[in-house]
């Protein structure tokens, strides 16, 4: 469960003083449903996404994952979220079984456990026949599963995708679907950030409509189309934005 | 801050690192190979050209060969290296230009009168020309001034004699100078000048790659953000990455110091015979100690600093353009070592890189003043801390980390 609460975030530029990027967002993920955050570029997704992963602290507000506090216990949150996104890379000189175990132990996983875990996932993947390969000489395609399998290595009860797809070829960008859907699947809480309006009508149970750093509007695709009275989630994002 | 957290780190690093081949070539390649090949290069070459130029026979010609006393005109003939071309070889032609265009490499001119005057005991004369842009002219002046000189003894003693004087008269006390220096601080003053330049050069160039890899390579590969939102803190990833950076700086200094030692005791010493005693350079367990104490912190700086820069920079470019500017910031003051007459002194022991410069070339020529080794050691580790709280500052900074 996520749950954010009037999450505000500021920059500060030399040039151009105070940008409020993110301006008391608050929404709830519950678990077994992918949420999804959507907006344009520069909308303030990212952001967000940052301050729920520890990766940025927020200006004001705050965030609760499964009952431990974003801006209080970074610490503690970090061991219950998966992090991913379109631009996360790897360790060129590094195969994915060592990368892999590279991150179970910074989360404190024992030695055992890592190998249990990575056994699984490799096989979940398909990815035993390049387990021990560098990762600089993987296909694109293989990479994303190198990523995948290191941001779940701890079994996290929530996930974070921020912009997962993007820049992804086909191949590459169905496994992250799939993943995403199994995610949820088993019953972990999805969150996840898109500026591809095709992508949200087809994978998200509930969607959040950011622009300029405020969430305009909450709700179901179903519940969204109704409200605009439009036929399809970009028309409605035009129409709930504009006015 | 937990221990296991950073020897996680630290390990995955070193893995990483070790498997760069740039890293590879600047802490390992170069300092052992590249440095005594260069120097052996360079001095095999000198030598060469010196034994080359000496055993050479250099022509020269003599203009009124025919106004010599009999018994000089055989000793140039009799003398090594030297062989005599007939004026009439060059009848017609300027011989001062036949010089200059290298055809002969010196000219020595006889008055008519010079025998004469010789044998009337009146002062006389004989002119050398050569080239002193030319090697070879030099020494084959230098030859014929020996073969002057010894004519010229020979008719002081013969003139002494005539005279019934002895020839102990011209003189009257000998002198005899001894050195007292020990072999180390003779070899200390020839080569403890450019080892610390060059020790010190190595530890910074063999931590510059992995510093740079070790951030700034982490916002390049997207990296960087799976790290922050692990449950490993900012302060341990800082301080595991510090460490890498320290211990390749660490090892291509000692790297460096190892080879540069093995070359001149063992490679020069071949080549410059006779003078290979004054070469070898001994390091005995404690100047070896202290390079080691004097490294450490000073890699340690390096370290630091060069980790802060990396973590600044927004990509692995940004962060090179930095450190070739840092680079010079430290061959300058490491170059002390090599300036005559820098002494050290409290102040010179507080300034980092150049208290470290100062103290190597010290302790390689045997001196070693543990109240500056003290000062310098305490100064730089200081900095060094300094440098790594900074990094820390830096790594736990938003607007640094996620600079745009």
């Amino acid at each position: 469960m996520i749950q954010a609460e009037k999450l505000t975030k500021i920059f500060k530029d030399k040039k151009r003083g105070e940008i409020k990027a993110v301006d008391q967002v608050s929404f709830t993920c519950e678990p077994g449903v992918v949420y999804g955050l959507l907006g344009p570029n520069g909308a303030g997704k990212t952001t967000t996404l940052r301050m729920l992963s520890t990766a940025l602290r927020p200006t004001s507000g705050t965030a609760i994952i499964n009952g431990v506090d974003v801006a209080k216990e970074p610490q503690k949150v970090r061991s219950q979220i998966g992090f991913l996104s379109g631009d996360t890379g790897l360790y060129g000189r590094l195969s994915p079984r060592e990368m892999v175990r590279y991150f179970g132990k910074l989360y404190g996983m024992s030695k055992s456990a890592i190998e249990e875990r990575t056994e699984k996932l490799f096989g979940m993947l398909d990815m035993h026949d390049f387990a021990d390969a560098r990762n600089e000489k993987l296909s694109s395609g293989m990479k994303q599963k190198v990523s995948i399998a290191r941001s779940v290595v701890h079994d996290p009860p929530s996930m974070i995708f921020d912009e997962p797809t993007t820049g992804l070829d086909v191949m590459s960008s169905r496994t992250i679907v799939q993943f995403i859907r199994r995610c949820c699947d088993e019953g972990k809480t999805v969150i996840f950030s898109t500026h591809i309006m095709s992508e949200a009508m087809r994978l998200c149970d509930k969607v959040g409509i950011i622009h300029e750093g405020k969430l305009y509007a909450e709700g179901s695709v179903h519940q969204l189309l109704e409200k605009t009275g439009t036929d399809n989630l970009e028309s409605a994002f035009i129409k709930i934005v504009g006015e | 801050m937990q221990l296991s957290n950073i020897v996680t780190i630290f390990k995955k690093e070193m893995t990483d690192t070790l498997r760069d081949r740039r890293t590879l070539i600047f802490m390992l390649l170069i300092p052992i190979a590249a440095i005594p090949l260069l120097m052996m290069g360079l001095s095999s070459l000198m030598v060469s050209q010196i034994t080359k130029v000496k055993e050479e026979t250099s022509e020269i010609v003599i203009e009124g060969e025919s106004f010599l006393p009999e018994e000089l005109r055989s000793m140039f003939a009799e003398a090594p290296g030297l062989s005599i071309r007939g004026e009439d070889e060059f009848e017609g032609r300027d011989l001062m230009d036949e010089l200059k265009q290298g055809n002969f490499q010196a000219l020595v001119v006889v008055s008519d009168g010079f025998s004469s005057d010789l044998e009337r005991e009146n002062q006389t004369e004989i002119e050398i020309f050569y080239d002193e842009a030319e090697i070879k002219s030099e020494f084959t002046e230098d030859k014929i001034r020996d073969v002057l000189s010894d004519y010229k003894e020979q008719i002081v003693q013969k003139r002494m004699e005539q005279r019934d004087i002895s020839t102990d008269i011209l003189t009257p006390f000998t002198t005899t100078s001894q050195n007292v220096a020990p072999l180390q601080k003779i070899a200390g003053k020839e080569f403890g000048a450019i080892l610390p330049y060059l020790i010190i050069i190595m530890c910074f160039m063999g931590a510059m790659y992995p510093a740079i890899d070790l951030a700034a390579g982490e916002k390049e590969r997207g990296t960087l953000e799976t790290l922050l939102v692990s449950p490993a803190t900012r302060g341990e990833f800082v301080v595991g990455k510090y460490i890498v950076i320290l211990v390749t700086g660490v090892v291509a200094a000692f790297l460096s110091l190892g080879s540069l030692v093995f070359s001149l005791n063992y490679m020069v010493e071949d080549l410059l015979k006779g003078m290979s005693k004054m070469l070898a350079i001994e390091l005995d367990v404690h100047t070896i100690i202290l390079v080691f104490l004097i490294i450490l912190p000073l890699a340690g700086i390096f370290a630091g600093v060069l980790l802060s820069v990396s973590i600044f920079a927004r990509s692995f470019k940004e962060a090179q353009s930095y450190v070739t500017a840092l680079n010079m910031a430290v061959i300058l003051p490491a170059f002390v070592s090599l300036l005559p007459g820098v002494e050290m002194d409290y102040s010179m022991a507080l300034i980092p890189v150049v208290n470290a410069s100062l103290i190597m070339k010290n302790a390689i020529s045997g001196s070693i003043e543990w109240n500056f080794v003290f000062v310098a050691l305490l100064s730089n580790a200081v900095l060094a801390a300094v440098t790594l709280v900074f990094c820390k500052k830096w790594f736990e900074k938003e607007s640094i980390l996620f600079r745009m």
